[in-house]
């Protein structure tokens, strides 16, 4: 608990610094051209990658979605899945980065996950088929997520060389992680092509007419 | 009878033609509707099973995909069971293989098999040996990717399995699973329960050949339908299988394969089932026709019965008219055709029976009399002669005609001759009895047939009977005239054995009778001995005019005023060398009759004209007197001819010669008797009535005929002296002739007595035995020289006679 305090304090310093310190620009776009939001953006530094010590996020469940559809957190971190349905849901993972199960609830999470691997894990419903939604948990904590314009930016990253690299949830092939060196108050930007199709969202009955 | 009359009529009568035609006809029309039935109810059957067949199939089609979607869902349900993922997710193979076994029996999978996102076998429920190998059916998962599902016939191994792949949700897509459901008979069973129809299931195999995978079929039709299917191979969509004889109404229907594999489903009706319906129209249909048919027979049998009976009852009736049999008409069985052809038929039987009768009335019975004629006389006595033969018993035969009919014929006219002959007739048949036959044979001629076993006096009685009969004058048209017959009579057996040789004895009994003139004559074998001899006779006399046999008599004719004799009358003798002198009663009738006479006439005329051309020249002035008979004159010119040609060649002047023609003769033909007279008298030739009072000849007519004497016949001169009235008659004779301007010669004078009353009465002249006989040329010419002295006596004795 200490040291997860430590942690946060000298993230703050560090991000203190970071003001002055230099930040990555990266725009997604998928193979026709478009803007791809939804993309993982992560850049790790060439020193190695690092754990979150008492990092914490929430992903909701939301008119029976996942809220956020993508969520990038640093490994290490401990999530829990707040149910604001007034239905029960059971969410699961059956990703070898972090299987687990939350049988039927409602409201607070009964139980959180700390997320302790890399890699990406897919979430599910086990009563609502069409629910997904996915973690991406990276080694780092230069994250960040593009938006409806498929940009995004990474802020207060020290200077240093770093590989950045993306992800996608539709992407049909994993895309080549890109090396660059910051100094200390550039701003390198950078883009992806992400092959992808448009997501397809599945059947999810209206509530209304079924009562779910 | 006729075989057609009665019975079932022959195959070429017209019954069994018209019940061949009708049958022949209704079993035409009958099998050309059966036939169109049939094959319509068969089209129909076929029809009917095709549409089944069709909705079979698109029932089949849904089925199979309610079947695959059914597996599908249970498929994707299965693969979202949260334990089954859990269990996926885990990578132990040895949990993934429990749990595809375990829930592959949930939904009834053979096989399944879990299959990575790269198409690689995981897990197999069979056996491992596929694990890290591409799976079998990579485009299946393909489609699974793209669906969320997909399915697909396949083979698996050499069974045929519905494949269904669906993803594992997680709720990405971690893995896809495979469930193989096997189409086995259970599979075609169910099939089969919906569609009602046999559904078999074949796979083509690399040699061409088809497997059998699954069948609603009896194991022992499965060989047959895969051998005849290979046959008939897959690429029709139709097609009719026959299985143990029984025709399947088959449908092929392809289903999508993967692997390029042929798989085809068989869906199959029996034909029978379809035509079952029908069957029950054809059997009725049948009977139908078979009630028909005997119905048909039955009744053309009976209409051609009704036919055939009337006309075989008119040929019958046609036979027995042929046979002659007249008694029995034909019925007429209806008021059809052949009633009016039966009735018409009657009337031509009463047509053909009453001509028959007149006919036969014409042939058997004699016109003028209604008496039976010769034919039927014929007929009648030939059935007496053999029924008398067979009894032994007698038959009597009259045969008579009337004495100088001819005489009436031709003075009074056929008309009276004829009504004489009916009136004959008539008398003899109401004389006698009904049992006798009178029959008229032609001509005067009569005859009468006694019943079998009349006796011989019985014979002599009806004879007596005909001439008492006839005794009384016939009085036709006020005239009266007297006739008498002259019958012959023959009897069986002791006259002729047969008909007619008892005609020919009756016929000449009559002869003897007429000659005798003794009314009746019984046959006498002698009477043809001498007929027979008169035959003989007459040909004899043929040959003595030429050889010179005859000879010529003349008799003197004086005349009684001064006892001079001024002619002779020349009269035929026949010298016979063998039987000497024949009188001339006994050759003349008979030259007469055979016309022979004229030959006679023609040498006694030129003898006699020779003779007196002689005595002429000699200055002895005699005129010669010839007989000419009836018949010569008949041939008038030619007799005239002649003697004009004799007069010439014997220079005697016409005045000379004087032609004696007898009253019988005159009156047999008295329209050429006159001409020829006439003639005559033309020529300056004399002519003198012969046998006048014999004939019947009334002094008118005498009065027409150019003649120049009358010669008395010598019965009134013989009977003068018995009786006076003979004597009378010839007083008036000869003063008729005198009135009439004629010569009156008195004929057979024999006494003195006589010849003093002819004197006495004023006749011209006499002849006879008083005077003279018949005597040579030469004889006569003696006497001649004789009288010139006895002429002063004679005259004296006249004298004194007259004077007394």
């Amino acid at each position: 608990m200490t040291m997860s305090r430590l942690a946060l304090a000298l993230g703050l310093a560090l991000a203190a610094n970071a003001t002055r310190a230099a930040s990555i620009e990266v725009q997604v776009r998928d193979a026709a051209g478009n803007p791809l939001g939804d993309s993982a953006i992560y850049a790790v530094p060439a020193s190695g990658g690092t754990e979150a010590r008492n990092g914490r996020a929430a992903i909701e469940q939301v008119d029976r979605e996942f809220v956020p559809y993508v969520t990038v957190i640093q490994v290490g971190t401990t999530v829990t899945f707040p149910n604001r349905d007034p239905i029960l849901h059971h969410v699961y993972s059956f990703s070898p980065a972090k299987p687990f199960e939350i049988k039927l609830y409602t409201g607070k999470s009964p139980s959180e996950v700390v997320f302790d691997k890399s890699g990406v894990v897919t979430l599910g419903c086990n009563i609502h088929d069409w629910m997904v939604g996915y973690v991406v948990i990276v080694p780092t904590p230069h994250f960040g997520k593009t938006d409806a314009t498929g940009n995004v930016r990474l802020r207060d990253l020290p200077a240093g060389a770093y590989e950045v690299r993306a992800w996608h949830p539709q992407q049909r092939a994993a895309a080549q992680a890109q090396s660059l060196v910051l100094d200390a108050t550039g701003t390198a930007r950078t883009s992806f092509e992400i092959d992808s199709p448009a997501r397809k969202p599945r059947f999810k009955p209206p509530l209304d007419r079924l009562k779910y | 009878m006729p075989a057609g009359a009665h019975g079932f009529p022959r195959l070429s009568s017209l019954g069994s033609r018209l019940v061949i035609f009708f049958v022949a006809l209704l079993l035409l029309v009958n099998g050309i509707g059966a036939f169109l039935v049939l094959e319509a109810n068969s089209q129909i059957a076929r029809q009917t099973i095709d549409q089944e067949l069709e909705r079979g199939e698109r029932v089949f089609r849904q089925l199979l995909a309610q079947n695959q979607a059914r597996l599908e869902q249970g498929a994707a349900i299965l693969s979202a069971d949260f334990a089954f993922r859990q269990a996926i997710a885990t990578n132990n193979t040895g949990t993934i293989l429990s749990v595809l076994r375990n829930h592959g029996a949930r939904v009834g999978a053979t096989v399944m098999t879990l299959i990575a996102l790269d198409k690689t076998v995981v897990a197999d429920t069979r056996d491992d040996s596929r694990i890290g190998k591409p799976f079998a059916f990579p485009a299946l998962v393909d489609a699974g990717i793209a669906d969320g599902k997909a399915s697909s016939i396949v083979l698996i191994g050499d069974r045929l399995h519905q494949l269904v792949v669906v993803p594992v949700l997680a709720p990405d897509p971690i893995a896809y699973v495979g469930l193989a459901f096997e189409v086995d008979d259970a599979a075609a069973k169910e099939l089969n329960q919906t569609t009602g129809l046999e559904v078999s299931f074949l796979s083509g195999m690399a040699d061409g050949g088809w497997r059998l995978h699954a069948s609603t079929l009896d194991a022992s039709l499965r060989q047959e339908l895969v051998a005849s299917f290979a046959s008939r191979a897959g690429d029709k969509t139709q097609a009719e299988v026959q299985l143990e004889g029984e025709a399947y109404e088959t449908r092929i229907v392809q289903l999508a394969t993967q692997q390029g594999a042929r798989v085809a489903a068989l869906l199959q009706k029996p034909l029978s089932v379809g035509l079952a319906p029908f069957r029950r129209i054809r059997n009725a249909y049948f009977w139908l026709a078979l009630a028909g048919l005997t119905l048909l027979v039955a009744g053309s049998l009976v209409i051609a019965r009704s036919i055939t009976r009337p006309v075989a009852q008119l040929a019958e009736a046609a036979r027995r008219v042929q046979d002659g049999d007249y008694s029995r008409h034909a019925e007429p069985a209806n008021r059809d055709e052949i009633g009016e052809l039966a009735v018409s038929f009657n009337h031509m039987l009463d047509g053909i029976q009453s001509r028959e009768r007149e006919i036969l009335r014409l042939a058997y019975e004699d016109g003028l009399t209604a008496l039976p004629n010769r034919a039927m006389f014929n007929q009648q006595l030939e059935q007496a002669v053999r029924t008398a033969r067979r009894e032994a018993q007698p038959v009597g035969v009259l045969l008579f005609d009337m004495d100088r009919f001819k005489a009436i014929n031709d003075t009074l006219g056929h008309p009276v001759g004829d009504q004489a002959l009916r009136e004959v007739g008539l008398r003899v048949r109401t004389a006698l009895r009904d049992s006798d036959i009178v029959a008229r044979l032609g001509g005067d001629e009569f005859a009468v047939l006694l019943p079998t076993g009349s006796s011989e006096h019985s014979v002599q009685v009806v004879a007596e009977k005909i001439q008492a009969a006839l005794e009384a004058p016939l009085v036709i048209d006020g005239q009266s005239m007297d006739i008498a017959a002259s019958i012959g009579i023959a009897r069986f057996p002791e006259h002729g054995e047969d008909a007619a040789s008892l005609l020919r004895a009756a016929d000449v009994a009559m002869y003897v009778a007429k000659r005798d003139k003794s009314g009746f004559a019984v046959y006498d074998p002698a009477h043809d001995e001498r007929r027979q001899e008169f035959l003989t006779l007459l040909g004899e006399l043929r040959h003595a005019v030429e050889a010179g046999e005859l000879v010529l008599y003349y008799q003197p004719k004086v005349s009684l005023a001064d006892n001079r004799m001024s002619s002779v009358e020349a009269l035929v003798r026949w010298r016979h060398p063998q039987r000497g002198f024949v009188p001339p009663s006994e050759f003349i009738p008979f030259a007469e009759q055979t016309g022979y006479i004229s030959a006679i006439t023609r040498w006694v005329i030129r003898t006699a004209v020779a003779q007196a051309g002689e005595w002429h020249r000699a200055g002895l002035g005699i005129r010669m007197a010839v007989n000419v008979s009836a018949r010569d004159l008949r041939s008038e010119d030619s007799l005239v001819q002649y003697v004009w040609a004799a007069l010439l060649e014997a220079e005697l002047p016409p005045g000379m010669l004087c032609l004696e023609i007898t009253e019988s003769g005159l009156m047999d033909d008295p329209k050429s008797a006159q001409s020829t007279l006439r003639k005559l008298r033309d020529l300056g030739i004399a002519t003198s009535i012969d046998d006048y009072g014999t004939g019947y000849s009334s002094l008118a007519y005498i009065k027409q005929l150019a003649v120049n004497e009358l010669k008395i016949d010598r019965t009134f001169v013989a009977g003068m002296e018995a009786d006076r009235r003979n004597a009378a008659i010839v007083r008036s004779t000869i003063e008729l002739g005198h009135n009439l301007g004629l010569t009156v010669v008195a004929e057979g004078v024999e006494t003195d007595h006589e010849l003093e009353q002819l004197r006495g009465f004023g006749c011209d002249m006499a002849q006879g035995y008083l005077y003279a006989r018949p005597m040579a040329a030469d004889a006569l010419e003696g006497w001649l020289g004789a009288a010139r002295d006895r002429a002063a006596l004679r005259s004296s004795v006249g004298g004194a006679l007259r004077g007394g």
